[in-house]
């Protein structure tokens, strides 16, 4: 099968790929400000003791910790999660590449190692997707914690990276309109879902570090006593 | 549309008021990944789906996704958004955030992003205290901390009574007329604040405190006032009244000028005292430094002011870090420190520090017995981390931890087998400044003297022991012959309440648990009859629910209480302190 011809692709599908997407990016970055905006509606708990430890180290521990798996007993102990995680959300954040990079340069896309490397991650999200799905039914304790969103967010994601290793050797029109019928779709929906959380994740990382540091908790300390 | 309760209203109300930026964040947060759930000892204990810390917060983070979330309005059920809409609601989240939560942070470590649900229990508690949704222990140390400056409602004179008596008993023990414990002390290094525990129940670490600050030659005093360093702003969530417990003890600080204020063993104690109440009572900046003894007894070893000789310790220990010491106040080598040098064997708990398992007693728990089933329930998890040390003795910093860990000790039976013991005896547990005491070397010149088993006024004292179990009665009446008091016995209420008005004894110890007429019944008897109403009276118990009964004042308040399994050591200082006080009352009505 010959790779899709760019000029001979559908109006509607090129409708997807440009316009409604910038607009669904647009749309998201607003929602994105206004958030921004309602966190700092709300006072923040301040701190008037001297400090006990360094608050800027204790801050950027905090973001670190997310890539050190051996700080976190939640990560040690469930290293098969952590790495599930860290694949998916790799997954992600090259199908967002793939998604803006397509459109602007498609002749660069065709090339095989360019679709083999997208297709790898591709499935990698797809399967990790499913896993994480898996995982939501199968669990009462996750089951009982999970709402339509939950749900609709994961099989939404898992759904797009589906569309993702279909549509990445681009030898299919109706697969890439689907692809980025998904990736236009969640730019309107995940300002409103669960899917946001990572706006929020930098500012709750920063009062973590900042209060745990000031308390002279973080970072965390060793087994090894640091008193002689 | 269902029309919410008065109660609802004002709860969401009063909730949408209080949230600040971090409450909105780890609200907004979290993505139900579930990472947390076996974070928390009450989801590892029960596997129930509903004690996942998130499962546990979902109540709340509904209220704020139906104020604030994006679609919060437009379709709720489908982001689970929905504000408390009837009292039921209510009861369900005090049910959560004072019976399924005891604030230990262990989930928030482990959450990739940080959820802090401690604080989130915090806004909820403060929001249903005000509508008197709190558990009546709550309400009642609260209402002691409000009106008599300290959690158990202790009176100065029985304050300063103690203190004097703590201070005959070091000066016997060592026969030093200079053992002094300064009381209002202006310009001294310290002011020690204290558990008010360790005043009316256990006065032991404190007797160890007092004598490593006089071995080490320290220049520090006790406060007549602002004594106590416990808070239950925190464990009530109103910053209201955290504000004003630190500020009692700061205003006695600076009335004493004092250069630093040495907080005693206790964890949510520590934490507030040094880090939340000067921000809850707009205190800062002090002029005084505030550290933990923990700190005080690290520096004294460094600088060689106190010497130990860790062979008088020689049972294994290990040690239990208090959740708001260790994450929340950063202190976990400095026990450790102490502990190393004052034993043979230090063990540690797996895991520890910051990811040491909660002792189930916190948050305000050993003041709420509604919950204390499931409290031992859960506790399982704490259990088995004690059980796998192998240690003979459980430091711990923390008074609640003390508590708390000692029913823990005594619901899953866990024992060890001393040396010295018959049989396997249930583990000691005690704070790190018992260890360090007991291990103290003394100096030369000083002449330790037996401990006497009582003074000459309190020798041959009658007293009458009343309980139902022969093998107590025979424990009891056989320590307190040996050391010296006549004792007489009744094996039931009836025959309790005849004796009291027979023999007039100078003390009374009193079982809880008897058939017929119960040990409650027969100390309210004891106290509205004019023949026995002044008689001092010892609850000596094993039913926890004893404790409510004391924060709610349900019962006048005994002259003493302990818990079963009876510690000899405790029973016999009690009734030393009980008897003494009895004949210095005495003398000075005479």
């Amino acid at each position: 099968m010959d790779y899709i011809v760019w000029q001979n692709i559908s109006p509607l599908t090129k409708l997807v790929m440009n316009q409604l997407h910038y607009l669904g990016l647009l749309f998201m970055i607003s929602v994105y400000a206004y958030r921004i905006h309602q966190i700092f509606q709300f006072p923040a708990a301040k701190e008037g003791t001297p400090p006990k430890g360094d608050q800027r180290q204790a801050i950027r521990y905090s973001y670190l910790t997310l890539a050190m798996p051996w700080e976190i007993e939640s990560q040690k102990r469930h290293m098969y999660r952590y790495i599930e995680f860290v694949i998916f959300h790799i997954a992600m954040a090259v199908s967002i590449l793939f998604t803006w990079t397509l459109p602007m340069a498609h002749e660069f896309m065709k090339n095989p190692v360019i679709i083999g490397f997208s297709e790898f991650f591709f499935v990698l999200g797809f399967l990790t997707g499913t896993s994480r799905l898996a995982r939501r039914l199968y669990s009462p304790a996750m089951r009982e914690i999970s709402s339509f969103d939950d749900y609709f967010s994961l099989i939404l994601l898992t759904l797009w990276m589906l569309f993702g290793i279909l549509a990445a050797p681009l030898k299919s029109e109706p697969f890439l309109f689907g692809f980025y019928c998904f990736a236009t779709f969640l730019h309107f929906y995940v300002p409103f879902s669960k899917i946001m959380h990572y706006l929020y994740w930098p500012f709750i990382r920063y009062y973590m570090g900042k209060h745990f540091g000031h308390r002279g908790t973080y970072p965390k300390k060793g087994s090894m006593p640091s008193l002689k | 549309m269902r029309t919410k309760s008065e109660n609802a209203i004002a709860f969401n109300e009063s909730f949408k008021k209080r949230s600040n930026r971090q409450h909105m964040l780890s609200f907004a947060v979290c993505t139900h990944c579930g990472v947390c759930n076996d974070s928390c000892h009450y989801f590892l204990a029960t596997d129930d789906p509903k004690m996942t810390p998130v499962a546990k917060m979902d109540k709340l983070r509904q209220v704020y996704k139906s104020q604030k979330g994006p679609l919060g309005k437009l379709a709720p059920r489908w982001v689970g958004a929905k504000e408390m809409e009837t009292d039921e609601d209510l009861k369900e989240l005090q049910d959560i955030v004072f019976g399924s939560c005891t604030g230990c942070r262990r989930c928030t470590f482990n959450c990739p992003f940080g959820v802090d649900t401690a604080s989130l229990v915090g806004l909820a508690r403060s929001c249903l205290v005000d509508l008197g949704y709190a558990p009546e222990g709550i309400k009642a140390v609260m209402k002691n901390q409000w009106e008599t400056g300290n959690q158990m409602g202790i009176s100065k004179e029985e304050y300063l009574d103690t203190l004097q008596w703590i201070q005959e008993e070091l000066q016997e023990e060592f026969s030093d007329p200079d053992f002094i414990v300064p009381i209002d002390k202006k310009g001294a290094d310290f002011v020690y604040v204290i558990n008010p525990r360790e005043v009316k129940y256990d006065p032991r670490p404190l007797q160890a405190a007092f004598k490593i600050f006089h071995h080490a030659g320290l220049d520090w005093t006790m406060g007549s006032e602002g004594w106590d360093n416990t808070n239950f702003g925190l464990f009530s969530g109103k910053a209201d009244l955290g504000g004003h417990m630190g500020n009692l003890a700061y205003n006695q600080a600076k009335k004493l000028e004092v250069k630093r204020m040495v907080i005693s063993e206790c964890g949510h104690g520590f934490r507030s005292t040094k880090w939340e109440a000067p921000n809850w009572g707009k205190a800062n900046p002090l002029p005084f430094e505030m550290v933990s003894l923990l700190e005080l007894m690290v520096d004294l070893i460094n600088t060689g002011k106190i010497v130990l000789d860790p062979s008088k310790n020689p049972y294994p220990v290990t040690y239990h870090d208090p959740c708001n010491l260790s994450r929340s106040c950063g202190i976990t080598e400095e026990p450790r420190f102490c502990l190393k040098r004052a034993c043979v064997d230090f063990r540690e708990l797996m895991p520890n520090r910051g990811d040491s398992f909660c002792c189930t007693g916190g948050g305000g728990a050993m003041s709420m017995v509604e919950y204390a089933p499931r409290r031992l329930e859960v506790a399982r998890v704490k259990a088995d981390q004690i059980r796998k040390a192998g240690a003979a003795v459980v430091a711990t910093s923390c008074h609640n931890c003390v508590d708390g860990l000692r029913d823990v000790i005594k619901n899953y039976n866990l024992r060890y087998d001393y040396r010295d013991a018959k049989a396997p005896k249930l583990l000691r547990v005690c704070n790190v400044c018992e260890l360090v005491a007991e291990a103290m070397i003394i100096p030369v010149e000083i002449q330790k003297t037996a401990i006497k088993a009582s003074k000459d006024a309190v020798r041959g004292k009658k007293i009458l022991v009343i309980d139902d179990e022969p093998d107590i009665i025979v424990f009891i009446e056989t320590l307190l012959t040996d050391n010296g008091f006549k004792v007489i016995t009744a094996n039931d209420g009836i025959t309790g309440l005849q004796k009291a008005k027979a023999e007039q004894p100078d003390l009374i110890t009193l079982d809880i648990t008897m058939p017929g007429k119960s040990g409650i019944q027969l100390f309210r008897e004891l106290r509205s009859t004019a023949e026995t109403a002044n008689i001092p009276v010892f609850i000596v118990t094993g039913t926890i629910d004893f404790r409510q009964l004391m924060y709610q004042k349900a019962i006048p308040a005994p002259d003493g209480f302990m818990m079963k399994p009876i510690d000899p050591k405790v029973l016999l200082t009690t009734v030393n302190k009980i008897l003494e006080k009895a004949a210095r009352n005495s003398t000075v009505v005479n």
